[in-house]
């Protein structure tokens, strides 16, 4: 194997080459207020402050809420790049309705109101702009659109056309300045008047939704009530124990899906569990940490180095990576991907084909409905909980042995298409399940190339452009070498393959 | 039918165990190749390493778009891949879901070898698979 292979993406370094970030499709929106300068002659304080707050409540949340980045600013505009077409047109359509509802009550001649241009094309991004033709045509679409309204070029129209719903007005092919073909140019009907039009539609679609609401609503919950009395008939028992039997307190109820098709529909059902009603929420069974420090990484590979000293504060992990059954409830509360879920994905799985973001999101939403500070780990939090105060290669000595860990020549038991279901192995020293193997595991932190300049307080590590993150651990379909605690590796932010998987952590 | 449809699209995208994964099919004339460096290049890392492909087009991971995947990079890869599985993801298999058309490579001194793999929505290879050709190239010493 290459002592060292990386993507050059991950952020400025000392010995990073002038030259810039990769190439790589993008999704850009360009958006800009209609006459803006009309605007600041008329009222410049107002103007600016009303524009300042559209962005910080409006916008930036919306973009962020896409995993879009904003990576210029311009006087009167900005603009913004996303990995994928149909959010950027998501997030331009939100912006625009938030836009013109709140700018409605406001006399005509002081309204805000944006022009946005989505174009689809080859861009270079750096930390604080973006290049590429693909960013011209996004600006021209932008200067051709009707105030309010968004424009799309036929790159983007041909990818959403049958993934989100909303009309699109065919403009024809336009010419545009500096670019040598024509652009074929769309409007999304998402205006007032276009969205009044198709409201006794969406009014339908409403009531039907509703219907199914009801129909899973009123399953789940007869499911739910069954579980919860079958539960306190067993005394607190839980349904998973996978190896050890977990404290009831954190007993998982095993309630949301009744099964994977009512888990796909996107009905908005099953409001989080209610306050004081915590231990019904399938919390992950997490483990209380003490604080302390330890020697971090190690000279086995070059983007393990240096071995650097890392004091950690007292936090709680989760005992297993995150299972199918826990991301199930996220799904059900409407606020995880479906998509992620195979149609056979059995409970006690670690959840796979997650993204970071996908990871990100489910400890954000269970923070919010448990009112707890869960969140991901930090990359030193997740190698010190992987150590156990050992010191060695492996948590368990100084070469492999077999059958302590899931991988590729690791031993058995071993399943060469599915991750194991969690907690198969021995713990290690601080009863941690699958601290390597199984699953490769997002951290918090951004990938960067070694650990010079690293944290030294236990904190991830977030500076860089975060194109890639960091993974932990290895998965079944990595080799041994991977299961070390101080292997780590890289990948794309927002994208999803089938061997990464994540578990969360919470602060004390 | 609502359902259905939002049934089948998230099959598509699902983390179905990896033997069920389904081949897509490709153009019999997509042409992926290195466009630098040169097959015999010596070069000083970390290097730009461009992918060029002729007849179907880059799209993002979990994209299903007809006739385009995104580019998989093998370095020193010996074991042919499983046609059938998703391209591994490690250090010597690297992954571009995001679009990306190059890639800054970081490689010791040396003897390497380079190959493009185009996988498909779920990074399982086409059929045919569209590979390129393995080409060599010397790392100087610093």
């Amino acid at each position: 194997m290459p002592g060292e292979v990386r993507r050059f993406n991950e952020g400025k370094s000392e010995n990073r080459p002038p030259e810039g970030l990769a190439r790589r499709l993008a999704a850009i929106i360009a958006a800009d207020i209609v006459g803006y300068s009309r605007l600041m002659g008329m009222d410049e304080e107002g103007t600016h402050a009303r524009v300042t707050r559209y962005r910080r409540e409006l916008i930036d949340p919306t973009i962020a809420e896409h995993h879009g980045r904003v990576v210029k600013n311009t006087g009167d505009g900005f603009i913004a790049v996303f990995d994928s077409p149909v959010e950027a047109v998501r997030c331009s359509i939100v912006i625009q309705q938030s836009v013109t509802g709140r700018s409605a009550s406001l006399p005509a001649q002081q309204q805000i109101l944006y022009r946005i241009g989505v174009n689809l094309g080859d861009v270079i991004v750096e930390p604080d702009d973006v290049y590429g033709d693909g960013v011209n045509v996004a600006a021209r679409l932008e200067r051709m659109a009707e105030p309010g309204s968004v424009y799309i070029s036929g790159g983007v129209y041909e990818q959403i056309k049958n993934k989100l719903v909303c009309g699109y007005k065919a403009l024809g092919d336009k010419r545009v300045k500096n670019i040598t073909d024509p652009v074929t140019v769309y409007r999304v009907l998402a205006d007032p008047s276009a969205v009044k039009a198709a409201r006794q539609v969406r009014g339908l679609v409403a009531a039907l939704a509703i219907v199914l609401v009801l129909a899973v609503g009123t399953g789940i919950g007869a499911f739910w009530l069954f579980n919860r009395s079958e539960m306190e008939r067993q005394g607190g028992e839980t349904a998973r124990a996978p190896v050890a039997p977990p404290p009831s307190a954190s007993a998982p109820p095993s309630a949301a899906p009744a099964a994977p098709g009512t888990a796909a529909a996107p009905t908005p059902v099953v409001a989080p569990a209610p306050a004081g009603a915590p231990s019904l929420l399938s919390e992950p069974e997490m483990v209380m940490l003490p604080g302390g420090s330890f020697a971090m990484g190690s000279n086995e590979d070059a983007t393990e180095k240096p071995i650097h000293r890392v004091s950690i504060r007292p936090f709680a992990i989760g005992k297993y990576p995150v299972t199918v059954r826990e991301w199930k409830v996220c799904v059900a509360a409407n606020a995880c991907a479906a998509a992620v879920l195979g149609a056979g994905a059995e409970d006690d799985r670690p959840i796979t084909n997650v993204s970071w973001a996908d990871a990100d999101q489910y400890a954000k939403w269970l923070a919010l409905t448990t009112r707890k500070p869960y969140r991901l780990p930090s990359e030193a939090e997740w190698e010190y909980a992987a150590r156990g105060n050992t010191e060695s290669k492996f948590w368990w000595g100084a070469t492999l042995s077999l059958g302590k860990a899931n991988c590729k020549g690791c031993g058995d038991p071993y399943d060469p298409a599915q991750p194991l279901k969690v907690g198969q192995f021995a713990p290690n020293p601080f009863g941690l399940y699958d601290m390597g193997g199984n699953v490769a595991q997002w951290v918090e932190d951004c990938y960067h190339r070694d650990f010079a300049g690293a944290p030294s307080d236990g904190s991830a590590w977030l500076a860089g452009d975060c194109f890639t993150h960091v993974l932990k651990g290895g998965s079944w379909r990595n080799d041994p070498s991977y299961v070390r605690p101080a292997s780590r590796d890289q990948y794309d932010t927002a994208v999803r393959y089938p061997t990464h998987g994540f578990r969360v952590a919470r602060s004390e | 039918m609502l359902t259905r449809r939002l049934l089948l699209a998230s099959a598509a995208a699902s983390a179905l165990p990896l033997r069920f994964a389904l081949a897509t099919s490709a153009p019999s004339d997509a042409y992926l190749y290195i466009i630098s460096p040169n097959n015999g290049a010596k070069v000083k890392s970390p290097f730009w390493c461009r992918f060029g492909l002729r007849n179907m087009g880059v799209t993002h991971a979990g994209d299903a778009y007809p006739n385009a995947g995104h580019h998989h990079l093998l370095i020193d890869v010996k074991e042919p891949l499983d046609p059938n599985e998703p391209i591994p993801q490690d250090k010597n298999h690297l992954h571009f879901g995001a679009g990306q058309t190059e890639a800054r490579v970081d490689l010791p001194p040396g003897k390497h070898t380079l190959q493009l793999v185009l996988g498909d929505a779920n990074h399982v290879p086409f059929t045919p698979m569209v590979m390129s050709k393995k080409i060599t190239i010397t790392v100087l010493p610093h």
